[in-house]
């Protein structure tokens, strides 16, 4: 049952790529940006919040400081994208988010230390266990997380004037502009909102998935793989993603002969995609 | 942009640039000249410099190497590719595995390093070919998600397994019986190794990037259709590009490792190769002295920083502001550079190049007949966009040697029948022909190699290019070079040596024009040549044109909804509207029949 | 109180594509820009609504200088720009699409009774509808917001005929309720049958300006407009 159990495990790493890859793909829908940024902006705000924790603050307050800020963060890199490259291409809009990704890793690096920083999880432990496999709590409140924001956001879109705006903006930009529809203002609105989500997510998985500013890089490529699994368009596929990610690096672990090719599983997945849903050739109308 | 362009520029400072010159690529002697002058600059710096600046210069050196590599695909093939010191820790570990674990060193001796060095490069470049494969049919932005993936990948697989000289506690030997790290002595000796290797790269990459190859990473930056149109396949322009560039990575990799002699999974991390890629765009690393510089400030920043003791963290936080600040303002510091000299010249008289197609004799051709022989054969060409029928059962013919008119209103379906002939719209029904040739099921580049050719609505002429280059690569490589002078000069165009950024939109097109008659296909279609010109080149471009079939052979098939042009080049026309041939036949008949009349305007009878 | 343009230029690259024009557009009148394609209408209207930047002349709507406002301000401040080819929103639906616009429910029904065969259609995702349904959408989607001015470009771009002339008299019907429309037509004779005012432009530059009725009646000086 080593398999089984080191499933379990894996599946709930995938929770949190599940719940990385759908921010992902609301961004890449809503703001057209691929943002390399993404985990990031969330540990940086985690890391800035275990500054109050001496401050004996209740623990919902420290993760609200972190949400705020990378919330903040997330809006001005947003704002610096919007204002410059409002009509630039996907590429050249996420392209910026590389540079963020630099800056914040070695300011992190600056502020924080390069050393292991003691950012707790917010849940420990099993919440039930049968056998000798443990399903953590943690594991389970990511991919409740993960199914809870590709739910709300759905119905958001469609159940909402805001989300019909949003999805106005993101299916015509100029468009919706000259319908008096404030662009971006909502995009920021959607930055902003991403940001706090990851800040969130940091915050409760904690040092045990975002030790250092390392995983700002490590965890941003099994959610890409994840969100491109979603052809960054679907935010159920991009859970679904997620979670295979998370289970094959998990069964992998079981076999401790092939260990080196964990590391490997996300850019394997990534590659597949690809190839998969690159089998006929596309031109861009654009160029 | 390279040293090319500049040279180009200054030989173009004489006053008659129109003339052609003699020389094909400015001076050939120049960046030979450039070479020896760096060479005596290396000697002399590997003398002069005291024991520390010796090694800090050493590792600018090889920073720029990783640069230069870097610039090719993300510069001149405008791709975001996050993993160039991947390439070089792949470059690196071979070439340390042959080094210490293998028995290279004693067989070949002095010469081992180089050989290993260039294996390593070779498994490198391999690397990038497989990286490269599944990423490139996608944009620009997945492969910046997969080479990231690599990167991330390759980082800790390096801190499980480490270096090859580790397993054994060995050192790995360095090139000709330099000795190694802590012999001074062996260090100026290295650095003049490195200043060598180097030189002889960027040699390299300066012909690589003016060559054929060269020619299409810029075209492929530019405009993928444009360069699909010219019968080069974007896909290998985008893979060569990523191979050289992982190439030189392994290089630049062999380099580093032989500078301490061992080798630190540390020093290709994940967060260096950002830093590079985010500094190729601040410098504009495709410039090969822009590559130098950026090598001195990806060395010499955290240098300075260090003397002052600030943490050598804020060289990342300043690589990041700098290329925010070149990404946002789409430019870069080479380019910037390169536009102040244009002004400076522009200033110094030096204006923009104009065609001088007016001011040319009236060749005075008169409207070129039909053969007998069919050209092109289009067969109940259909093409659907989900439920919107674009095109229905459109069924024509071209004859061998005429100007065919393709005319209709806007929407009517002109620019869907040209992208589904030339293979941008593979999923048509019906058959097209060009020659007894069946051309349905060819890509967009085999269908120009076939002998089918168009050009574009849009400007597809990149202006990072001279115009000789650009023609050269559009000719494709059994071009006669006398001829593109010819078919230049016969437009009025500026000759091969002028610069295309300095030629304005209007000219370019026409260049565009030349450069595809010169490419000699059986048959060119012009979408919407007239598009942009004044009323006088307007009549001047259609008195050369009626020329084109008798004098260069090609057929031609002109889209336009302006009648003007139509009307003094064509003998037939083909109407089309809703996606239906309206009308076809001789273009007297054809423009005097009131049903493209409505077609044009509307139906009269309907309203009044 | 009008919209106003005077002596505006309007560069494409090197070259200007619009030549000193102006005109003016009245409240609850329809003033018709024809001409041959290329001549640059399409560039007009993007001036006006801030698409691309106007190089020179003065654009005032109702005595506000427009030029110093963003395409967002020009659009809440009244003005509307129905560009050509049909831009729906193609994932909403046409509820969606209205609702973008109208700010109360009596403006969603006043649109949408514009086109009472969009009623059926009224949650299909507008992506599913045909050409005219879909021009449908997005004319009654402008007319929602309740502007000052309507711009229209090329309603009959790619529509049959019958299916555009199905537009013509609501766009009138529109103009009656005190909307300023800039008509912009290739299709000249449907479009200056229910004009006010009748605009030729050719190569960038006003050749006619006057009675729709003397362009009319001229076919000669429409031909040449059109056919050079």
């Amino acid at each position: 049952m080593d398999i089984l159990g080191s499933l379990v495990v894996g599946l709930s790493s995938g929770g949190l790529y599940a719940a990385f890859g759908v921010l992902l793909v609301l961004m890449a829908t809503l703001t057209r940006v691929i943002n390399f940024s993404q985990v990031a902006v969330g540990v940086f705000g985690a890391y800035l919040s275990l500054r109050f924790i001496p401050l004996d603050l209740p623990t919902w307050v420290i993760i609200l400081i972190a949400m705020v800020t990378a919330a903040a963060i997330s809006a001005l890199l947003g704002w610096i994208i919007a204002t410059w490259l409002g009509e630039s291409s996907t590429t050249a809009r996420s392209a910026v988010t590389v540079a963020t990704l630099l800056g914040l890793i070695s300011l992190s690096f600056l502020v924080f230390g390069t050393r292991p920083q003691a950012n707790p999880p917010l849940l420990v432990g099993p919440l039930f266990t049968f056998g000798d496999i443990a399903v953590t709590k943690v594991g389970v409140l990511m991919l409740a997380l993960a199914v809870g924001i590709a739910a709300v956001s759905r119905l958001l879109l469609t159940k909402t004037s805001l989300g019909v705006r949003l999805r106005a903006i993101a299916d015509r930009q100029t468009a919706a502009e000259l319908l008096g529809i404030n662009v971006k203002g909502l995009q920021l609105f959607v930055w902003a909102q991403t940001g706090a989500m990851s800040a969130l997510f940091i915050s409760i998985v904690g040092n045990a998935q975002a030790g250092s500013a390392n995983s700002m890089i490590v965890l941003l490529i099994p959610a890409a793989a994840a969100a491109l699994v979603g052809a960054f368009t679907n935010v159920w596929l991009a859970v679904a993603g997620g979670l295979l990610v998370g289970a094959l690096q998990g069964v992998l672990t079981g076999f401790p002969s092939i260990t080196l090719l964990t590391d490997w599983v996300p850019l394997t997945v990534i590659v597949l995609f690809l190839l998969w849903n690159q089998r006929k050739e596309v031109w861009d109308v654009a160029r | 942009m390279s040293l090319a362009d500049t040279t180009a520029a200054t030989s173009s400072r004489q006053p008659d640039a129109g003339s052609p010159a003699p020389r094909r690529h400015g001076p050939w002697w120049f960046p030979w000249a450039v070479a020896l002058g760096v060479t005596v600059l290396a000697t002399g710096l590997a003398f002069a410099l005291p024991d520390y600046w010796l090694l800090i210069a050493t590792s600018v050196l090889v920073a720029m190497m990783s640069l230069l590599g870097l610039g090719i695909v993300t510069g001149t093939a405008g791709m975001i590719a996050l993993c160039q010191l991947s390439f070089a820790a792949v470059g690196g570990w071979v070439m340390d595995l042959l080094m210490t674990q293998t028995a290279l060193p004693e067989l070949l001796g002095g010469a081992a390093f180089v050989v290993a060095m260039l294996v390593g490069a070779t498994a490198a470049s391999l690397l990038g070919l497989i990286v490269g494969l599944p990423a490139l049919r996608l944009r620009g932005v997945n492969l910046a998600v997969v080479t990231l993936g690599v990167a991330a990948a390759l980082d800790m697989t390096l801190q499980k397994v480490s270096f090859p000289d580790q397993w054994t506690n060995e050192r790995v030997q360095r090139p000709f019986g330099i000795p190694g790290a802590e012999d001074l002595s062996g260090n100026r000796s290295y650095f003049l190794f490195v200043a060598g290797v180097v030189i002889i790269v960027a040699l390299g990459v300066f012909y690589l990037q003016r060559s054929r190859w060269g020619a299409g990473w810029r075209m492929v930056a530019f405009s993928e259709r444009g360069t699909a149109s010219t019968g080069t396949s974007v896909t290998s322009a985008k893979l060569s590009a990523f191979m050289v560039s992982a190439f030189i990575g392994g290089i630049a990799g062999s380099l580093m490792v032989g500078q301490i002699t061992t080798a630190n999974y540390i020093t290709f991390q994940t967060l260096n190769s950002l830093g590079l890629y985010v500094l190729s765009m601040a410098v504009g690393a495709h410039l090969i002295e822009m590559a130098f510089f950026g090598g001195i400030l990806f060395v010499l920043i955290p240098e300075i920083l260090k003397q002052f003791n600030i943490p050598l963290e804020w060289a990342s936080i300043i690589y990041a502001v700098l290329g925010i600040q070149a990404l946002t303002t789409k430019s870069s510091m080479g380019n910037d550079l390169r536009r102040m000299i244009l002004a400076w010249q522009r200033k110094r008289g030096l204006n923009s190049i104009e065609s001088t197609l007016v001011s040319l004799e009236p060749v005075g051709a008169p409207v070129p007949a039909a053969s007998d022989n069919v050209l092109l054969e289009v067969k109940d060409l259909r093409v659907e966009f989900g439920a919107v029928v674009a095109l229905s059962d459109v069924t024509m013919q071209l004859h061998e040697g005429e100007i065919l008119g393709l005319i209709g209103p806007n929407g009517a379906g002109k620019s869907t029948f040209v992208d589904s002939l030339t293979g941008f719209l593979p999923h048509h029904t019906g058959s097209v022909t060009l020659d007894g040739v069946e051309l349905d099921s060819l890509a967009p580049h085999k269908i120009a190699r076939a002998g089918l050719r168009r050009t574009f609505q849009q400007d597809r002429v990149p202006s990072t290019m001279t115009v000789g280059a650009y023609a050269r690569f559009v000719g494709g490589k059994e071009v006669d070079e006398d001829l593109i002078d010819e078919v230049l000069a016969f437009f009025g165009c500026p000759g091969t040596q002028a610069p295309l950024q300095m030629v304005d939109v209007g000219t370019r097109r026409l260049i565009e024009v030349a450069a595809n008659i010169a490419a000699g296909p059986k048959l060119l279609l012009l979408d919407e040549p007239a598009a942009g010109l004044s009323h006088e080149e307007h009549v001047a471009f259609a008195d050369r044109l009626r020329a084109v079939p008798e004098r260069f052979g090609v057929s031609l098939l002109i889209i336009e909804h302006d009648l003007d042009l139509v009307r003094s080049v064509c003998s037939n026309l083909v109407v089309l509207n809703f996606g239906q041939v309206l009308a076809t036949g001789r273009q007297e008949d054809v423009l005097a029949n009131p049903e493209v009349l409505k077609a044009y305007m509307g139906e009269t009878e309907m309203v009044s | 109180m009008s919209l106003v343009l005077d002596d505006v230029t309007v560069r494409r690259g090197i070259g200007p594509v619009i030549s000193n024009v102006s005109l003016e557009v009245e409240p609850g009148k329809i003033t018709t820009l024809v001409g041959p394609n290329g001549a640059g209408k399409t560039s007009l209207l993007e001036a006006i609504s801030g698409v691309v930047q106007a190089a020179g002349g003065t654009i005032t709507m109702d005595g506000t200088d427009l030029r110093k406002l963003s395409r967002r301000r020009r659009s809440t401040a009244g003005l509307k720009h129905v560009e050509q080819g049909r831009m729906i929103f193609p994932s909403l639906t046409v509820r969606e699409n209205l609702k973008l616009t109208a700010r109360t429910q009596a403006d969603f029904e006043e649109a949408l009774a514009l086109f009472p065969e969009l009623e059926k259609r009224i949650d299909n995702a507008t992506v599913l509808l045909s050409g005219g349904e879909q021009q449908m959408v997005v004319l009654a989607r402008a007319f929602a917001a309740k502007p000052r001015y309507l711009l229209l470009d090329e309603m009959s771009l790619g529509l049959a005929p019958v299916v555009f002339l199905r537009l013509m008299p609501i766009i009138k019907q529109i103009s009656e309720t005190g909307v300023g429309v800039l008509l912009v037509e290739q299709f000249a004779h449907m479009a200056l049958g229910v004009a006010d005012d009748a605009v030729v432009v050719t190569s960038g530059r006003v050749s006619y300006q006057g009675e729709p009725q003397g362009l009319l009646s001229d076919e000669d000086l429409l031909k040449q407009a059109y056919l050079g």
